[in-house]
Order: C-alpha cells, then sequence, then structure tokens
C-alpha cells in the first residue's frame, strides 16, 4: 500500500532529510511533490473509507493529502517510526475535521445511533455464546426491548452511514498490508467472479474490503458472522456493507 | 399458511417497507440475523427488477405466506400498460439469489412482472 511510490526506505529517508535541509523553495517543493507521490496511495486508502458520505472520492482523497503534506512537514526522522504509521492519524484527522465542519457525521439520532452500538455488541456477544447467528427474539430479550424495536434498529443501521462508528481506522499500516496481501492471493479467483457476473469495471472501483465481502459471500458461501469473524468487523457492519456495495452494483447495471 | 398482503407505490424508497415486513414476519418463524439479512437482500434484489432505480407508476402487490419455518414472498409489478420491465435476471442477480434463497424466479405472468422468493430458516 504504502510502497506505490516505490522507494526504498533509504530513499524515503535521505529524500526526507533533503527536504528539511533544503533552502532554496523550488528545491523544497520539488522534493515535497517526491514525497506526496510516494505516500499518496496511503491518502487513497484512507480516504475510501470516507466515501459513501456523499463526496466524491476525489474531494475526499484532496482534503486527505492536506493533512499528508502537515505531516510531512512536522516529521520529525529522530522518532523512529514509519511515516505512514506517523501520517495516519493526521490524514484521517483532515478528513473526520471536514466532515464534522460540514455537520455531517452528526445526520444520526442520537437515540439510533446508541440502539445501533447496543445492537451490535450484542449480536456479536450472541453470535459468540450460541455458536451461531442469534434470532431477534434473542436479541429482544438481551437488550430488554421488544422484537420491533430490534428490527426497526437493524433495519434503520442500513439507512444511515455509520461508517464512523464502527469502522476502526488502522493507525497500523501491518493492517492494510496484510490485508492486501490476502487480497493478492484471492485474486485469480475474485476474476472468476467477475467474469461471470460481467461486472468487472464497477468491481474493480469498489475498495478491496467490500469486493472482498462479495466474494466470501457469493463465491465463497460464507455467511455474514464468519465473514465478519474473518474480518475482524462486526456482523452488522458487514451486513450494511454488503447492501450498500449490492445496491451500488445494481445502479451501474441499470446505466 | 397465512397470507399478509400488501401494496406500495412502485418506488424504490417503499422497498424498505417490503424488506421491513419480510424481516418481522421471518423473525416470528425463528430465522437468525444472518438468515433475515438474506432474505432483505433477496427482497431487494428482485423488487428492484420491478421498480427499477427510477420508480414506475403504478403499484406492488406483495404477498407473503408464513408456514412453520418457512416464508415465501411473492411480488406483481402492476404498471400501466405497455412499460416495459425486463423480467430477465443477470448473471450477478441469479449469483447472489443462489446464495440468499432457497427459491427465486422472476418472469412475465399474464402479461404483469412476478418474483417469487421462498426461504426456510435452517435453524
Amino acid at each position: 500500500m504504502t510502497e506505490r511510490g516505490g522507494l526504498s526506505k533509504e530513499e524515503i529517508r535521505d529524500l526526507f532529510q533533503r527536504y528539511h535541509a533544503a533552502e532554496e523553495d523550488d528545491e523544497r517543493t520539488r522534493l515535497r511533490e517526491q514525497l506526496v507521490d510516494q505516500y499518496i496511495g496511503l491518502v487513497e486508502f484512507l480516504a475510501r473509507r470516507f466515501r459513501n458520505r456523499g463526496e466524491p472520492l476525489e474531494d475526499l482523497v484532496q482534503v486527505g493529502t492536506i493533512g499528508l503534506l502537515k505531516a510531512i512537514e512536522r516529521f520529525d526522522l529522530d522518532r523512529e517510526v514509519e511515516f505512514s504509521t506517523y501520517a495516519t492519524p493526521t490524514v484521517v484527522g483532515e478528513l473526520k475535521r471536514h466532515f464534522r465542519d460540514k455537520g455531517w457525521a452528526v445526520r444520526v439520532p442520537r437515540r439510533l445511533q446508541e440502539l445501533h452500538l447496543e445492537l451490535t455488541k450484542i449480536v456479536s456477544k450472541l453470535g459468540q455464546d450460541l455458536g451461531r447467528s442469534p434470532t431477534v427474539p434473542e436479541i429482544a430479550k438481551e437488550a430488554a426491548i421488544t422484537e420491533e424495536q430490534v428490527l426497526e434498529g437493524l433495519e434503520i443501521a442500513q439507512a444511515y452511514n455509520f461508517t464512523s462508528l464502527d469502522a476502526p481506522i488502522d493507525s497500523d499500516d501491518s493492517d492494510s498490508t496484510s490485508f492486501a496481501d490476502q487480497m493478492g492471493q484471492e485474486d485469480e479467483q475474485l476474476e472468476t467472479l467477475e467474469y461471470r457476473a460481467s461486472l468487472a469495471p464497477e468491481m474493480a472501483k469498489l475498495p478491496e474490503r467490500e469486493r472482498r465481502i462479495l466474494y466470501l459471500r457469493f463465491y465463497k458461501g460464507m455467511t455474514q458472522s464468519e465473514i465478519a469473524d474473518r474480518l475482524g468487523i462486526s456482523q452488522m457492519h458487514v451486513s450494511r456493507l454488503l447492501n450498500r456495495t449490492l445496491v451500488r452494483l445494481r445502479h451501474a447495471l441499470e446505466e | 399458511m397465512d397470507t399478509i398482503n400488501v401494496k406500495v407505490p412502485a418506488s424504490p424508497q417503499y422497498i424498505g417497507v417490503v424488506r421491513l415486513i419480510a424481516a418481522g414476519l421471518a423473525s416470528r418463524l425463528g430465522f437468525t440475523i444472518d438468515e433475515i439479512d438474506d432474505l432483505k437482500i433477496a427482497v431487494d434484489e428482485l423488487a428492484s427488477y420491478l421498480t427499477g432505480t427510477q420508480g414506475r407508476d403504478g403499484v406492488l402487490e406483495i404477498s407473503f405466506g408464513v408456514e412453520d419455518t418457512r416464508i415465501e414472498i411473492s411480488g406483481r409489478g402492476r404498471f400501466a400498460p405497455g412499460d416495459k420491465v425486463r423480467t430477465e435476471l443477470t448473471d450477478f442477480s441469479r449469483m447472489i439469489l443462489e446464495t440468499v434463497a432457497d427459491e427465486a424466479s422472476l418472469q412475465q405472468q399474464d402479461g404483469t412482472p412476478t418474483f417469487v422468493l421462498v426461504k426456510s430458516t435452517r435453524s
């Protein structure tokens, strides 16, 4: 992911040293551009986590790039930490601020947010305890609410973009690396899926995680709960991502 | 078998209502959350063929039949004559439906686009 720019660690280190030492503005600009090129993949990766909120990805990448520039400016080589690890919170912070300033992150009524969080926890807990996906009455009992409230909570979650609530941002980029690695191994089978579905162009545009969920659900036949375990996210999150992806593909097919 | 009938405008925004009814009925039959989610996906997939992404003039007549552990949902699109609705499932839809439903079909029945969806709980 962060290696997209293709420079080795030593070369990057050298680039930062020259950047911080540079006195000529032209020189600084040139070096800064090289650093941005090197890490634009990281910005795109992080920006993708904020799509589905009504903002074009390109705009989000621009916002994220501001964060990247700030991080480049502040990065101290003596910190002994990878730049991508250092830059991630800054880029994410910039993206979050963008949404907070627009007031878009708080559109979900508080009551529903809380219900959603509560249900997410209970579905996971019961799934563990029972060794299978729970039923609505079981969830209602555990949450001490009515079955109708559970159903409403499950349905309503689809209508909102809860991404901010339950998509942990990886500050450690080793996660994303291993994720990309896993994707590599399954690429061949994904191609079969794409061929079969004749959706190749749209599939290619999907974030890796969404593609992977599609693959695991419809090609490997794993249940949503199993996928949740495998990817380390909640079943309800898998449910939402899957629904959203299908809606998106359906629209793409009709156009 | 108990039967529940609803009529909704043929617009994508009402598919959510149909999903919710399907989920409510399936829940009474003891479906798990995973199975309910699958059922909702199947409803979405099939009902979307009837409404299209933009909606159509007319109504969807949805009939839910419930018995023991099984739910059968049929949907008919009542549209203005000449409103052509595609009733051939894409490969992708077929793949989705094979995974999430026990039976799923879409066809013209007496000139009316009609889907049938069947799912039972395994738990």
